[in-house]
């Protein structure tokens, strides 16, 4: 093969101006600030909602228990699912760069696997929580409805509850599966690559 | 280490393994910065165990590896065909290089993902005995791959020449 050394000169006549350090560092900066704000925006949501619930235990004065449990039942839902969120995400964070290829992409797989079954379980347990929370909330005011108004708020509340687990969940879970299954694939495939028998 | 000095001395380098990767000057440049990003980030952590070229290299081919994510969405999303134009006409002018190392890294582009990685550490005259600690591959197997990638390179500017 003698355009071996070929390749190589020609390889490094491929230049490109060294963007100012400047550029880069503030890119840096960029970066850093959005990591804050996305960890600001997440905690803000969490303390925003519980500061609500926190007013309306205290604001309306719940009586029985159940009304009680119902409310941190919500809170705990939404409190799982926000950390199981940004975990799932965290994941990939932790994942050293520095292994050589094919640790990194048997790691990424792995990770992807773990994500989709996170996504899914968190999922329902978010649905099952959720709405548990919010039959049992009800149950206090219903009490001082009359027996036709109180059973079309739960009747109401179970519709769209009903539409939430049967449309709208598997419609999520279909579309988080089918965006990480594409993704496992593309990196069995470059795995594969790697494992190919010479 | 500085990062400063880590800079200087492997921008370049780094920028071809992103260009042989993905042929395309813009996306290279961005991807070789967001290589040194992870290098600011990472260099409290880096201990003198390891080449730091090796852990370099390490980060930016696990980077391009990392690519094939965002990929499809550039995919779907066609150019509107006058920025398409545009695009063209920057790209001429910038890469108004020989024909030659165009073709060579349009070739490159085209080869299985990690096939690109292995023969752009070659051409940067890395050895294989680290090349192999980047990829995570037996030496053997380096040099076997090496041999065919440049086989097939070779036949593809033979047939390029006709």
């Amino acid at each position: 093969m003698n355009s071996n050394i070929n390749f190589n000169e020609l390889w490094a006549k491929q230049k490109t101006g060294e963007p100012n350090k400047e550029e880069l560092l503030s890119k840096i900066n960029k970066f850093k600030k959005s990591n804050l704000k996305r960890l600001i925006i997440t905690n803000l949501l969490l303390i925003i909602t519980s500061l609500f619930i926190i007013f309306i235990w205290v604001y309306y004065q719940p009586q029985m228990i159940t009304t009680k449990i119902g409310i941190i039942l919500t809170v705990l839902a939404m409190v799982i699912f926000v950390i199981a969120y940004n975990q799932s995400f965290a994941l990939f964070r932790k994942t050293t760069n520095t292994q050589s290829n094919s640790e990194y992409l048997k790691n990424l797989i792995a990770i992807k696997a773990k994500q989709q079954f996170m996504q899914t379980t968190m999922l329902y347990l978010y649905f099952v929580l959720l709405s548990t929370g919010i039959g049992l909330y009800m149950y206090e005011y219903t009490q001082l409805m009359t027996a036709f108004w109180g059973i079309f708020a739960y009747g109401i509340t179970s519709i769209w509850i009903l539409f939430n687990w049967f449309y709208l969940r598997p419609k999520q879970i279909k579309k988080q599966q089918s965006k990480l299954d594409e993704i496992i694939g593309k990196f069995e495939m470059l795995n594969e690559q790697l494992n190919e028998k010479e | 280490m500085v990062f400063e000095d880590i800079y200087k001395a492997y921008w370049q380098k780094i920028f071809r393994l992103c260009m042989g990767y993905i042929n395309d000057y813009d996306l290279a440049q961005d991807m070789a910065q967001e290589t040194f990003i992870i290098v600011w980030q990472q260099l409290p952590k880096f201990r003198n165990e390891a080449n730091i070229s090796t852990w370099i290299f390490r980060i930016a081919s696990n980077k391009c590896l990392r690519q094939i994510e965002k990929q499809n969405r550039f995919l779907k999303a066609e150019l509107p065909i006058n920025l398409k134009e545009e695009k063209e006409e920057k790209e001429e002018k910038e890469e108004n290089i020989e024909p030659q190392i165009q073709f060579l890294y349009k070739c490159i582009s085209e080869l299985p993902e990690t096939d690109r990685i292995i023969i752009s550490l070659e051409l940067e005259n890395i050895k294989q005995s680290e090349i192999a600690i980047i990829v995570g591959l037996s030496e053997v197997n380096i040099r076997v791959k090496i041999h065919r990638i440049k086989e097939k390179l070779t036949q593809k500017f033979k047939e390029n020449e006709q």
